[in-house]
């Protein structure tokens, strides 16, 4: 299948700012990427790019093979978060929908329906002035899906939310793409990420650092996760059902490689496993982020 | 295009903004016209010069028409709602056309409210002082008829000076520094040029009278000339522009 975004030698700069440099990449259809880099290092920039919202100096960025804004109905094909203050204080949520299906031609009923979906029926007619931060962030999302889009931009949605919101927002995003669309998610923190995402782009500095899936980013790592249970066969079992490669420790204790720690947790207790133990031995993949982004920082430097 | 007009309606429509615009025009028409209407002699209202002047407070619609033209521009900008505008409809133009459109209807609607209160106080105001109406029918189309075609215009001037500058303060600021000062600096030194300032053109749409003031219907040629150039300009500058 064609790929859904292609991003060919992109590059902006700012007067002497080079926001972002010779980015290339593309997104195939039904998957996640987490667009990954530190605050400043581009994405933002790369995806106003994307949604035609910034003119590239050089390079191309193509959505469904074409130049966002020659899209034909762009909100049937492309839902868009990019910033949770994105609203007039004095609006209510509703009316805020409204002005958007209205300007892409939707039924209005569509809009009480993506309000269902975010859980913001309650709120539909208060103003947006008393929304709560992780509320504008769902009112956001509702705004992306009106048009029950085939791929998904979004700018840093976790910002703002409570645990509990970041929870439903990775099992959203994880029944989204298992119906075949396409979810791309920008964020600061690799954590946020990192157990929703199938694929990892990292930039820093506005140029592409790391471009893989993520089970092979946790290779790279070359850490394990230590977890200690009374039903260490039964745990065992459970990880080898997903794929993962538990090995046992001197102390009895797992060394499951290439996971993350909350993926352990997350399974054993869906499992009903007691954990007495659970931490990250050797490289997390927070310190291969960091290291990642701090190499090219350098490397950044060495060449100015 | 009359799905985006559509939307643009309903931003008018769903923030208290344009009510309070509505409410201040209000407030001061009822000011003027009674104001005028009361305090005046009635030696001073029996002219149809005079009785045009107090009917033609309506006028003052105008600058309303303007502002909110500027806000149906600028607080997209302000509060960010341009990118999610321009991601649903990222062919600029038909968003910034559709906000023409719209605030030209929003300036339709602030004359007809301007414009009919002005004339049940005046009228009220006349009978019940015994002063008969000197206004001639010719001069009554004049004001309500150019009143309406003022504001429409007078609203996309606004739009368009929003779509130029997309700040909202610096928007509303050249709005009335132009309109309050330099128009009527230029007009009080070189009449000759003045006179085809917006302001003044919009003055002699709506039936105002004066020295040096054009004709109507070549100040109204002169005011649609204005509109459009402004329409224009913030038509091709909010396409070029990037959107942070």
């Amino acid at each position: 299948m064609a790929p859904v975004v292609v991003a060919e030698a992109l590059t902006k700069r700012f007067g002497k700012l080079t926001a972002v440099e010779d980015l290339s990449f593309s997104l195939e259809p039904g998957t996640i990427t987490g667009f990954l880099g530190p605050n400043g290092a581009g994405k933002t920039t790369t995806l106003r790019m994307l949604l035609g919202l910034a003119r590239p100096t050089t390079g191309r960025a193509l959505v469904f093979d074409r130049q966002y804004a020659q899209l034909d109905g762009p909100a049937r094909r492309v839902g868009a978060v990019l910033e949770a203050t994105d609203f007039h204080p004095g609006r209510s949520g509703r009316n805020h929908l409204l002005i958007l299906s209205r300007a892409a031609g939707l039924h209005d009923s569509r809009v009480d329906e993506v309000m269902g979906l975010v859980e913001l029926t309650g709120a539909a007619k208060r103003r947006v002035k008393g929304y709560s931060l992780g509320m504008r962030q769902r009112l956001g999302l509702a705004a992306a899906l009106l048009g029950e889009p085939e791929l998904l931009i979004l700018d840093e949605p976790a910002n703002g939310l409570d645990p509990e919101g970041v929870r439903w927002l990775r099992d959203f995003l994880r029944a989204y793409a298992a119906e075949g669309r396409t979810v791309f998610v920008s964020s600061h923190v690799l954590a946020e990420v990192a157990q929703t995402v199938d694929q990892v782009l990292i930039i820093n500095r506005g140029r592409l650092v790391v471009e893989s899936p993520l089970t092979e980013l946790t290779a790279r790592v070359g850490g394990a996760v230590r977890v200690r249970t009374p039903r260490q066969d039964d745990l065992a079992a459970t990880l080898r059902a997903e794929g993962l490669e538990p090995t046992e420790a001197a102390d009895g204790a797992l060394l499951v490689p290439g996971t993350a720690r909350e993926r352990i947790g997350d399974l054993a207790f869906a499992a009903g496993i007691p954990v007495h133990e659970l931490a990250t031995e050797g490289a997390s993949l927070e310190e291969v982020f960091l290291e990642l982004t701090a190499d090219a920082a350098d490397a950044a430097e060495a060449d100015a | 295009m009359i799905d985006q007009f559509r939307s643009e309606l309903l931003k008018i429509r769903s923030t208290r903004t344009t009510l309070g615009l509505l409410l201040t025009m209000i407030a001061l028409v009822l000011l003027f016209a009674l104001l005028g209407g009361l305090l005046t002699k009635a030696s001073g209202l029996d002219e149809a010069g005079e009785q045009r002047d107090q009917l033609g407070i309506g006028g003052i619609a105008t600058i309303f028409a303007a502002l909110a033209g500027v806000l149906v521009v600028t607080s997209e900008y302000r509060f960010g709602t341009i990118r999610p505008t321009f991601v649903f409809t990222p062919r600029r133009w038909r968003v910034v056309g559709a906000k023409l459109v719209a605030s030209m209807a929003a300036g339709l609607v602030l004359a007809a409210v301007a414009i009919g209160l002005t004339w049940l106080i005046g009228v009220a105001i006349f009978a019940g002082r015994g002063i008969s109406l000197e206004v001639d029918t010719g001069d009554v189309l004049l004001i309500v008829l150019g009143g309406f075609v003022a504001s429409a215009l007078w609203g996309a001037i606004g739009a368009g000076l929003g779509a130029i500058l997309h700040n909202q303060v610096a928007s509303v600021i050249a709005l009335l520094v132009w309109v309050f000062v330099l128009e009527n600096v230029l007009f009080g030194f070189v009449p000759s040029v003045g006179r085809f300032g917006p302001g003044h053109a919009g003055d002699a749409v709506s039936g105002m009278t004066g020295d040096h003031l054009l004709p109507a219907a070549a100040a109204g040629g002169i005011l649609l000339a204005w509109a459009a150039a402004l329409g224009l300009a913030g038509l091709v500058l909010t396409a070029r522009r990037d959107v942070n």
